[in-house]
């Protein structure tokens, strides 16, 4: 398996107050491995150190203990032959005020290093690629949210990077421009094939983009894995809702594979069950055996907020659900 | 390979000229720092000097003081804008994540400064000359070069502190950038000779590399210095401040990536 990202056991206390004394601990012991072409995110609430995690991968800042590696270069000993392979962009992006969207764009494709041919034109199709033409002589500072998210994000790809840090890109935007926000990553992701780091506490915009999702709480993983096993690993599961006539044995649901929880009330029998596609076709053929009608189902889906808020309301302590 | 990294150096110094340049274009208050303190600074003390009626030698003596600390703090303030712009905009993370290194941040921001000190010395010795009969151009073309690479050297060394204050204390240094010229100012003798300060001030002057370009200068307007050896001191005292800022600036940004004060200052 090839790596784009290799962290091992990162631990990071942010110190203030009077000669230090004043101490959060923001990482405690954080383990991960991102493969290359991937769109790994990091889910959490606020304070639960995505940010913290996401600016040492990225070089910004150095552990306090721990490893990382990006593309096996060692992310403390080798942060500037990274930097050249990495970018990032930020919700609530701020460049500077005065120069415009092809100036900024200008000034930070010259810290690359690119030459004036190859930036001209890198530029001209990151205008184009974010839709930004009627635009690219205003300044920064009179540009909409949308618009400045969509300079960092072109900015972001000026050294067409092999790995793409994303820290809550769509923070603050209106739904619709999220929307496109979101679509634009993937697009991204799909024609590029870059390695893509996302942190968000927006658990739609994780389930669309990220194809592995880690979750963090105070500053520890406390799962890993594809929405789907995520999902599976909270045993939330699904909600199938049968409106029936007749009679339904508690006993058959009770020993029904898939079945987590059920109650019954007024001819309506709700069950929670791993997987509700999966599983509909044996309950319904279970309870019709008994000559049971059935007048209605209704299969709801969990998605991944409902994870979201299982895990931050268990224990601070390790679920013991990372791989 | 050599000269691909040379030019791509090249590039990283030019855009932190094209930044300083794009910003003092748009922004009104440079111009107030490029032309409008330095001239008002000027004629104060020129109508001064003009109204105590001083001796030409003493009229020389103190306008050589504001001129060259009018160079110096337009040029000092371009270098410690390597990095004030980007932290008054909250961009200071979008510099630090790029391979750019501490050298080209510098080098950029003070050329542009060597170019804008430039022109606030040919006008206040233009107005100098026009208004108050003082000819700055009179010690010649090398004398003058020195004694202006003296002034930028300083200015760099001052620029770069800036910097390595705002890396450790955050916006709390801003104040440094305008406030540590004028501090050395009081201390180099910018108006009266250093052997008139109570000690240990002359020792400690002794040690700013400003004192011996001022009093190099001077010594082309009649005015003798206790000091000797003065451009070798100067210079060597500049180029070796520089060198030991330049470790200090390294230092300096890593321990803000590992106090995470790059973060603080981008959000």
């Amino acid at each position: 398996m090839s790596l784009a990202i290799e962290a091992d056991k990162i631990f990071k206390t942010f110190k203030s107050g009077w000669r230090g004394r004043k101490k959060k601990e923001a990482l405690r012991g954080v383990s991960l491995k991102v493969k290359k072409g991937e769109i790994f995110g990091i889910l959490g609430p606020n304070g639960a150190g995505k940010t913290t995690l996401l600016s040492i991968l990225s070089t910004l800042l150095l552990p306090d203990h721990g490893q990382v590696k990006i593309f096996g270069f060692d992310g403390i000993h080798n942060g500037h032959k990274i930097r050249e392979l990495v970018n990032i962009s930020s919700g609530n992006a701020n460049f500077l005020w005065s120069m415009t969207v092809r100036e900024n764009l200008n000034f930070y494709g010259m810290l690359y290093g690119l030459i004036k041919k190859d930036r001209l034109k890198k530029i001209d199709s990151l205008i184009e690629l974010f839709e930004l033409q009627e635009y690219r002589d205003v300044p920064f500072d009179q540009l909409s949210t949308g618009l400045k998210q969509r300079l960092s994000l072109a900015k972001s790809l000026l050294n067409d990077p092999s790995l793409l840090f994303l820290d809550e890109p769509t923070v603050g935007l209106d739904p619709d421009v999220s929307a496109r926000i979101r679509e634009m990553i993937l697009s991204i992701h799909k024609e590029r094939g870059i390695t893509v780091l996302l942190t968000t506490h927006n658990m739609k915009e994780a389930e669309h983009l990220c194809e592995r999702i880690a979750f963090l709480k105070a500053g520890k993983i406390i799962a890993i894995g594809s929405p789907q096993e995520l999902k599976r690993m909270v045993r939330i599961g699904d909600v199938i809702k049968i409106e029936y006539n007749g009679l339904i044995l508690e006993d058959q649901l009770l020993h029904a594979e898939g079945v987590i929880n059920f109650s019954i009330s007024d001819n309506i029998c709700e069950m929670i069950v791993d997987d509700g596609e999966k599983r509909l076709g044996s309950i319904i053929s279970m309870i019709s055996k008994n000559g049971t009608f059935i007048k209605n189902v209704n299969i709801g889906q969990t998605d991944l907020e409902d994870v979201f808020i299982e895990f931050a309301k268990g224990s601070d302590s390790d679920m013991g659900l990372c791989d | 390979m050599y000269s691909l990294n040379l030019q791509r150096a090249l590039i990283q110094i030019w855009a932190f000229v094209i930044k300083n340049w794009i910003m003092t274009r748009r922004n009104v208050f440079s111009f107030f720092e490029i032309l409008f303190w330095p001239v008002v600074g000027f004629f104060s003390v020129g109508l001064l000097t003009h109204f105590l009626k001083l001796d030409p030698n003493m009229g020389g003596f103190i306008l050589v003081g504001i001129i060259s600390m009018s160079v110096i703090q337009v040029c000092q303030i371009d270098v410690a804008e390597a990095l004030l712009y980007d932290l008054w905009a909250k961009s200071m993370k979008h510099i630090f994540i790029a391979p750019v290194h501490p050298f080209h941040l510098i080098m950029g921001s003070w050329l542009i400064g060597m170019i804008r000190s430039m022109v606030v010395f040919l006008l206040l010795s233009i107005f100098s000359y026009f208004s108050f009969g003082y000819n700055f151009f009179k010690p010649g073309f090398f004398p003058i070069v020195l004694f202006l690479l003296g002034l930028f050297l300083t200015s760099a060394s001052v620029g770069i502190t800036v910097c390595i204050l705002i890396l450790v204390f955050g916006y709390k240094a801003e104040v440094a950038a305008w406030s540590l010229s004028s501090l050395m100012s009081l201390i180099c003798g910018i108006y009266y000779p250093i052997s008139i300060l109570p000690f240990p001030l002359p020792e400690i002057a002794r040690l700013i590399p400003l004192t011996y370009f001022l009093e190099y200068f001077r010594s082309f307007y009649a005015f003798e210095g206790n000091l000797r050896n003065i451009l070798l001191w100067g210079f060597v005292l500049a180029v070796g401040y520089l060198f030991l800022e330049a470790l200090l600036f390294k230092v300096v940004l890593q321990r803000a990536r590992r106090t995470g004060i790059l973060l603080k200052l981008s959000e």
